[in-house]
């Protein structure tokens, strides 16, 4: 029997078979899930962060979230970096499914969300669920609302309202002479290159981590922000070159000639490590969380010998606090759970109970102010500050709390900035040379 | 039984056949089907990558949403961007570096090695080729550590040899550059030491024993010998270190991030910065194609003057 040969494949049917794989292809990739909102119901909620500290918090308050609403959630934890889950959030988001349902930014990441629309598209606007709560407008603070929202619009809430306080050795400054008496930062310089003279100790610290840009800004925007200054106003314009930046960056300058300023490579490693078990560095400004990730984890055995006190001002003005660091958690729009995502957040982290648990459970501040009179947490004592009840000074650090308003543009900022810094550190430029500069670079690369 | 399949009217062999269509091979799917996998996975990640970053380079893209075209734009912001040419010239001195000290250092280390009655030769092999199985990350780690400032190693062997030991190794521009310098040349001498190993082990014993007859000196030996002998396997080494190096990127993000003031951002760096932390992907695509094209010119220009691919008479 004669069995014809197969015909060769035709220009037209290959161009055919290629055009319906791709159209296959096309299809499965935009086949996203049902976004039919549920309502009640057993609900899995998909979260997304970078910290185990938070993955522990909701966990927990699930219970609570449950009985507060109609749903009963299952929580599916990913954990990742803090800039690959931006990097995630938009690839699954281009891909049209996989994307979380309640997502933790960190703070530093977040403005690659304000680019373009991305925030409009991909999160769920908060501005009506806040309105939508008695009181819950006035209630949270607007310094921790700012870094996470775009034209008026709420996308994510913060993890904590971390102000910047002075870190201190209790043991040291008595041994030292230094008074609780010195209440600028004049005042605590002049004492400083004194004790730097006689002890090599110095009592504030600059980070000139090359390979972490974020850090070495940080040394300098505590204290611009304290001295009423700032990075971008509400609207992402820049602010930088002010007088009171240079007034700043003058003072660490000459902070460093003199002794009282130390720079250190970075405030969490080896370096740091060192400078503090050697006494090096007896006194610096940061952010109330640096007890719980750079002094804890280095100098346990220092345990009882430090305290914190506020910052202290500055004499020409400004306040005695800033706010340093934060994580916002948001809500993907858009989805089939986004109303049960942005109900579990509302029940667990921003109810007064969840917020009083968080501070016990993670260390970071409320960010409603009504919760600061919690006698829970005003009879909270810090052991490692040697018993010290801090809800009390952090209760008249509130007023000052400056807002940090972020811009899409803010990691360029970041990248010429710390460079310039670094310069004015080392003599290379003045402060004003390196200011000006700043904004020259930024103005050249931002909106490319 | 044997069946013998019989062309019916009208269909003849391509022997003898007269007609146009007689000439006609037989054709099926199965060649086609059998070279499938890999025109479809070299279309799929070659082709359709590439031809995607140029479009893309076209267009401003903020990562989610449509492009928007832009034409050319992309390219005159890069032909004006400071950052950008400080990126080039970085990656050029890691280039140079890469090519002008690695690879001799490597041949010199090989050479070495190849001496005769070296004892513990595996030792010492395996001794310098550890570094490039080392986690980059365990790298900056330890290098972080030895070239901090303050409390740095290097610093601290400065001060104790000559009494100074000031050097801000990753805060410095012109420091920060040494220092990856000496990272690159730390990670990666080793392993091209082991092509130079290679390639001098097959060098034939005669020639050397006809130099030496004929009296000429160890550096003698070295040039009219060793040197036309590797030269395969130099070409190979320069043409990799070369876009190895043109593509560096782990040393500089891990150990400096590209700075400070950006006097250690390559231009991998430039494009990872514009695409993932400034959400620039139009911009990141054009820097990403400009350095494509800098480093396939360059290197069919290293191949042709290397005589890459060659035969030898």
């Amino acid at each position: 029997m004669y069995i014809p040969p197969p015909s060769p494949p035709t220009r037209r049917a290959l161009l055919r078979g290629a055009l319906g794989l791709g159209t296959a292809a096309a299809l499965s990739a935009c086949g996203g899930g049902s976004t039919t909102p549920r309502t009640s119901g057993d609900v899995s909620l998909s979260l997304w962060t970078h910290d185990p500290g938070y993955e522990e918090f909701f966990v927990k308050g699930v219970p609570e979230a449950d009985r507060a609403t109609d749903f009963r959630y299952h929580l599916k934890v990913t954990r990742s970096g803090p800039p690959d889950i931006v990097t995630k959030l938009l690839a699954q988001a281009v891909a049209g499914r996989g994307t979380p349902d309640l997502v933790g930014f960190e703070i530093g990441s977040f403005p690659r969300m304000l680019r373009g629309d991305i925030s409009e598209r991909l999160l769920h606007d908060f501005t009506p669920d806040i309105e939508a709560v008695p009181g819950l407008k006035d209630d949270l603070l607007p310094a921790r609302t700012a870094p996470f929202s775009k034209d008026g619009r709420v996308y994510a809430f913060d993890s904590d309202t971390p102000m910047v306080v002075y870190f201190h050795r209790h043991d040291l400054f008595d041994r030292y002479g230094l008074t609780d008496s010195m209440t600028t930062w004049e005042e605590f310089a002049e004492a400083g290159a004194r004790v730097y003279r006689d002890h090599r100790a110095s009592l504030c610290v600059v980070s000139t981590v090359g390979s972490d840009p974020g850090q070495v800004v940080q040394s300098f925007q505590m204290l611009l922000y304290q001295r009423g200054g700032a990075f971008f106003d509400a609207d992402g314009n820049l602010l930088l070159d002010s007088p009171e930046a240079e007034e700043v960056l003058r003072f660490l300058c000459d902070g460093l000639r003199g002794g009282f300023v130390i720079d250190v490579s970075d405030y969490y490693g080896a370096a740091m490590q060192t400078a503090l078990k050697q006494g090096r560095v007896i006194g610096l400004p940061m952010a109330i969380w640096y007890k719980n990730y750079g002094l804890v984890p280095n100098v346990p055995e220092q345990k009882g010998k430090w305290r914190v006190r506020a910052l202290p001002r500055f004499a020409a003005g400004g306040g005695v606090t800033a706010a340093l660091g934060g994580t916002g958690f948001g809500v993907v729009e858009d989805k089939a759970n986004t109303r049960a995502a942005t109900e579990f957040l509302f029940k667990t982290w921003l109810t007064h109970d969840g917020q009083v648990r968080r501070f016990t459970e993670t260390g970071y501040l409320p960010t409603r102010r009504s919760v600061y009179d919690d006698p829970r947490l005003g009879a909270y004592e810090d052991e490692f500050c040697g018993g010290q009840r801090l809800f009390g000074l952090y209760r008249s650090l509130l007023p000052d709390v400056p807002a940090f308003h972020q811009s899409p543009d803010q990691s360029i900022l970041y990248d010429v900035l710390a460079g310039n810094l670094l310069r004015a550190y080392r003599g290379a430029l003045s402060p004003r040379q390196a200011l000006r500069q700043t904004a020259a670079d930024f103005r050249d690369q931002a909106g490319r | 039984m044997t069946t013998t399949a019989t062309a019916p009217p009208g269909i003849t062999h391509e022997h003898g056949g007269t007609g146009s269509t007689a000439h006609r091979p037989r054709k099926s799917w199965a060649p086609y089907l059998f070279i499938s996998p890999f025109y479809l996975l070299y279309v799929l990640f070659m082709l359709v990558p590439v031809g995607v970053s140029l479009w893309l380079s076209l267009t401003e893209w903020v990562g989610l949403g449509t492009p928007r075209w832009v034409g050319l734009r992309n390219y005159r912001l890069l032909a004006t961007d400071i950052s950008f040419h400080r990126a080039l010239g970085n990656t050029a001195v890691f280039v140079l570096v890469a090519v002008c000290v690695v690879v001799p250092l490597a041949l010199f280390i090989a050479q070495a090695l190849n001496t005769r009655g070296l004892r513990v030769r595996d030792l010492w092999r395996t001794a310098y080729f550890v570094p490039i199985v080392v986690s980059p990350i365990l790298v900056a780690l330890v290098f972080g550590l030895i070239f901090d400032r303050q409390f740095g190693l290097a610093n601290a062997v400065l001060r104790a040899l000559f009494g100074t030991g000031g050097v801000d190794w990753l805060g410095d521009p012109g420091w920060a550059r040494v220092s990856i310098a000496l990272v690159m040349l730390w990670r990666w001498t080793g392993y091209l030491t082991v092509f130079f190993l290679a390639g001098l082990q097959n060098v034939p014993r005669e020639l050397y024993e006809a130099a030496a007859l004929d009296g000429a000196g160890r550096l003698r030996t070295f040039t009219t010998v060793t040197l036309p002998a590797l030269k395969p396997v130099t070409a190979f080494v320069v043409v990799t270190s070369f876009i190895g190096a043109a593509q560096i990127f782990e040393e500089p993000y891990l150990l400096t991030g590209g700075g400070p003031a950006e006097s250690t951002l390559s231009v991998t760096m430039f494009i990872y910065r514009a695409a993932f932390q400034r959400q620039q992907f139009g911009y990141a695509a054009a820097a990403a194609v400009v350095l494509f094209v800098l480093v396939f010119g360059l290197s069919r220009l290293f191949n042709r003057l290397l005589g890459i691919g060659r035969a030898t008479s």
